[in-house]
């Protein structure tokens, strides 16, 4: 029992209640019951009274436990570029005994307006995972704080609020813009490797580079590209962060763009930074791309 | 049949409304006690706006809902016709019934636009605050408590999205935390007016029948009294029998031929009353006299002595200074006997002689020979009590008006239906036209029904007149009504003849004893609780302490009870019974620390346990054994209930296990 109100003091503490509209509703509802019961001199009427005034009185815990049992957490999950939408996920999770019903998250969205996201119940013991639209406004580290869960469970004579103590640390890598890595490719063929050992035609599906295409055939009405036994590709593409761009922004964007084609198409690569080689042999992708968001 | 099939394939875990069902269901709950007072024509438009909804469940258009208000404003004038005008309005009740009809039409209306406004939402409130205006009585405050449920129910689903059985498990556990202190307010915060509210309206008490001092023969005395309690009365010893109960108001000497007047109070009268000392049985008795406004404090006949801080005339009348506006306790004596010696002055011998002989020429016809046939008062007395009798007259609390110019004629000659006034009025009347002196006694007759032991509560309705016959030097009473040969009223008193009693078995008797009793209670305790209770409350506690451990015992069993069904309505639902049957054991293992992860099986959760217990053989054989006969259960089509008995009896014998 002294454990039960221990829990629920402490419950009690982070959440936070405010009048809406049916709070006047029941507010007028007493009053005029009480004249009604005062002045008509009916039990009934009193007992109606009583019975309005215990409802409203013990909506408050109700509703309190009803929201004050969600444990919130941010995962840390998923990547952040910036200037562009990433998802950040939050794990809300039933601690109580019962169903948890009608709560509403409320976040800032991407346009900075506050948005809720309804949802119907959370079971006992149970989890749900929301995903929460966030724009960085620019690289490196960013917190998101703000979130909160709002309820008019039971009677909507009380808005319950608990707010999201726990703030979503991440780091938001440069916005992915620039030159396309094909197009890096195209300039950099030579680079790229060498073939050796002519070993036939195939079909141009489109795929292949251009330097490959069998322009004989191509004379002949159908566009073949040759084959080898052997294609030596470049160990390693090399991005040199001063041939990136123009300004350092430009730069970073361009090698976050890069280093994430190259981790789409599975290649490995380089970075010469201006005082350190970044290799994917020695760093994730989001190693590298957190070294990007930080410099 | 396809109905039927339909309900049967209903899976209630799913059963799901939407808002504007659940405040039907509302509407329908809180009409139904408002539905037995409408007007026929305000019923019909109720049928033509249910059939409206019932047959199109789109969005009626604005000529239909128009023409739902002109058929609203038609029902309302025709339920009203007759009763309505604005000086009819100042009457409470049918300011009331306007207000119910208004709110009926504005309702319908809205509610065919399928759109829920905050109107829409609140009406079902306004309806139930409305209708406890009209009904009182212990059904209603059994429906009460269920609207009160109800709407909770209804209220609750919606926030749960239409899911009526967990808005019910939700209402329940809400209510029940709710009860104890619904109980509690009203135990401690007992009402502490009295008279019922006019709100600025000449309400219903102007024609409020009851002991006023004046009796009326015409329209305003068909008014049936109510059961509200005038005065509680607690006898040193037991109830005096029916027969005796009568608590004396004022006596009244004059026909106004509408009504009965007392002697004015500027006339002087000589105190030369004696009280008879015969074996007459004496009684002490304390009153708690409840706000009459009014002077007169009712003492039974015929009282010993004045009541501190009262006069007591010589007619036996005991009044005070001032209207009484507070209810008052106080002790008297009094002695039961039905005459007592009165040496009476010139004044009264005439006021109470006085006759208007034309006003009831039939009457007087009558009296006459009543009188040349009989030499003695007491003869003459007794001649005429036959005569009454004789005139096969009926008791009813709903006579029919009589002719106001020939009360006496019309009522034993014409009409033969009347109540005490009516009886009390006419005997009057005709003993004077005999030749003996009379009078009217009004008070109140106390019915052993409405009492307890030694306690007895005196109701509105239990507001009566007799008279009293001046013979040999004394007054003596005439129970008037009992000369009545039919009854047709559920008030019976017991002296009349009635004719047409019907034998009851001893059972039946005993059982509505039982209920009358129970209803006794109800009333007494919940329906006329009063802060003059709480003190008796109070009295009672302090004069007899292990009461107060009868009442923190019952509050505490209340208690008790409202957790369990708590408990029971919060408990943890399952998705399938044999998950349910085996959640003792996983509750077990979870205060042993091993927590059911969200994306782990249940067979996979007992290999763990068993994986991290290696040396618990005796666990792992008995987990093991579960989790085979847990899955065989869940995997099979059907479980037989023995089977799932069985399964059950299994994980009790597991979780009685210690060493997990």
């Amino acid at each position: 029992m002294m454990k039960s109100l221990r829990t629920f003091i402490q419950i009690h503490k982070t959440v936070k209640q405010h009048a809406t509209r049916f709070s006047a509703v029941v507010v007028i509802l007493l009053f005029g019951l009480f004249l009604e019961a005062y002045m008509h001199d009916f039990n009934l009427v009193y007992i109606t009274l009583f019975f309005v005034f215990a409802f409203a009185f013990t909506a408050g815990p109700m509703g309190v436990l009803n929201i004050g049992s969600i444990v919130t957490k941010f995962l840390k999950q998923g990547r952040f570029f910036a200037k562009e939408e990433g998802l950040i996920p939050l794990r809300l999770h039933n601690n109580a005994k019962t169903t948890a019903w009608a709560i509403d998250v409320f976040y800032i969205n991407e346009y900075s307006l506050e948005t809720s996201l309804p949802l119907e119940k959370i079971e006992v013991e149970r989890s749900v995972t929301l995903q929460l639209p966030y724009v960085p406004a620019k690289r490196g580290f960013f917190s998101y704080k703000g979130c909160y869960l709002e309820s008019k469970y039971p009677l909507s004579t009380a808005r319950l609020t608990k707010t999201v103590e726990d703030e979503f640390q991440g780091l938001a890598y440069p916005q992915p813009k620039g030159r396309s890595l094909s197009s890096f490719l195209h300039e950099e063929e030579s680079h790229y490797g060498e073939e050796k050992e002519f070993d036939g035609l195939r079909v141009y599906d489109g795929s292949q580079k251009l330097s490959h295409i069998h322009w004989a055939s191509v004379v002949k009405g159908e566009i073949s590209v040759k084959m080898f036994i052997k294609e030596h590709q470049t160990p390693q593409l090399l991005f040199h962060f001063t041939h990136a761009g123009s300004d350092d922004e430009a730069r970073l964007s361009q090698l976050c763009l890069w280093a994430l084609s190259c981790e789409k198409s599975h290649l490995s690569f380089e970075i010469q930074m201006p005082d350190k080689r970044l290799s994917t042999k020695r760093e994730s992708i989001d190693e590298i791309l957190s070294y990007l968001a930080k410099y | 049949m396809r109905f039927l099939a339909t309900l049967q394939n209903i899976k209630l875990s799913s059963l799901s409304f939407s808002s504007l069902r659940l405040l039907d269901l509302a509407y329908v709950i809180v009409l139904l006690p408002l539905l037995l007072m409408l007007k026929v024509p305000m019923l019909v438009f109720v049928v033509l706006v249910l059939s409206l909804l019932f047959f199109s469940s789109r969005p009626a258009k604005s000529w239909l809902i128009f023409l739902v208000f002109i058929l609203g404003i038609l029902a309302i004038y025709l339920s009203l016709y007759g009763a309505f005008s604005f000086r009819g309005l100042s009457r409470l009740k049918l300011f009331l019934e306007l207000l119910i009809y208004i709110l009926i039409v504005v309702v319908s209306m809205q509610r065919l636009t399928r759109e829920i406004n905050i109107y829409l939402l609140l009406s079902p409130f306004f309806f139930l605050a409305l209708s406890l205006f009209f009904f009182h009585g212990m059904f209603m405050l059994a429906y009460v408590v269920f609207e009160v449920f109800f709407l909770l129910w209804m209220i609750l689903s919606h926030r749960m999205q239409g899911n009526i059985i967990e808005g019910f498990r939700a209402s329940m556990v809400m209510f029940m935390y709710s009860l104890p202190w619904v109980v509690v307010l009203f135990i401690f915060f007992p009402r502490i007016s009295f008279e019922h509210a006019s709100y600025g309206f000449k309400g219903e008490t102007v024609q409020r029948m009851g002991h006023d001092g004046t009796m009326y023969l015409d329209n305003k005395a068909l008014l049936v009294p109510s059961d509200r309690i005038v005065m509680e009365v607690g006898f040193k010893k037991e109830i005096p029998a029916s027969h005796l109960l009568y608590f004396r108001g004022s006596i009244l000497y004059s026909d106004k031929k509408n009504h009965w007047d007392p002697i004015p109070s500027f006339v002087k009268r000589k105190q030369n009353t004696v009280i008879p000392k015969t074996n007459a049985q004496s009684v002490q008795y304390n009153v708690t006299l409840y706000p009459t406004q009014k002077k007169w404090l009712y003492l039974m006949d015929i009282p010993s002595q004045a009541v501190k801080e009262s006069t007591l005339d010589r007619d036996f009348i005991s009044t005070v200074k001032n209207k009484i506006r507070e209810p008052i306790h106080y002790a008297a004596s009094s002695t039961l006997a039905t005459k007592f010696y009165d040496d009476v002055d010139a004044y009264t011998l005439k006021v109470s002689s006085k006759i208007l002989d034309k006003h009831n020429p039939k009457t007087y016809e009558e009296a006459l020979k009543i009188k040349e046939s009989h030499p003695t008062k007491k003869a003459k007395a007794k001649a005429l009590i036959k005569f009454f009798q004789r005139q096969n007259l009926t008791y009813t609390l709903k006579p029919e008006a009589l002719d106001i110019n020939h009360t006496t004629d019309s009522f034993l000659f014409e009409k033969k239906r009347g109540y005490c006034v009516h009886f009390a009025s006419s005997f009057v009347t005709m003993a004077r036209m005999i030749g003996i002196p009379s009078r009217i006694v009004t008070g109140y007759k106390g019915d052993v029904s409405n009492g307890l032991k030694n306690y007895l509560a005196i109701k509105e309705k239990d507001a009566h007149a007799w008279a009293e016959l001046y013979i040999d030097k004394h007054w003596v009473r005439y129970e008037t009504t009992s000369t009545a040969s039919h009854i047709e009223t559920q008030n019976q008193n017991s002296q009349n003849n009635a004719t047409d009693k019907k034998e009851t078995s001893p059972l039946i008797k005993k059982i509505n004893l039982y209920l009358m009793y129970a209803k006794y209670q109800v009333e007494t305790w919940i329906l006329y609780y009063s802060n003059i209770r709480q003190k008796q409350l109070l009295q009672y506690a302090k004069d007899n302490p292990q009461f107060i451990f009868i009442f923190m015992s019952s509050f505490i069993f209340l208690l008790i009870t409202s957790f369990m069904f708590i408990s029971y309505f919060r408990r943890k639902t399952y998705s399938n019974k044999t998950l349910e049957a085996i959640a003792p054991l996983l509750n077990i293992l979870k205060t042993k620390g091993y927590v059911r992860r969200e994306d782990e099986t249940l067979h996979m959760y007992f290999l763990r346990y068993c994986e991290a217990n290696l040396n618990k053989h005796e666990a792992i054989s008995k987990i093991r054994e579960l989790d085979t006969r847990y899955e065989q259960l869940v995997y099979a089509e059907n479980i037989s209930a023995s089977e799932l008995k069985a399964f059950k009896k299994l994980v009790k014998q597991a979780t009685k296990f210690k060493m997990y």
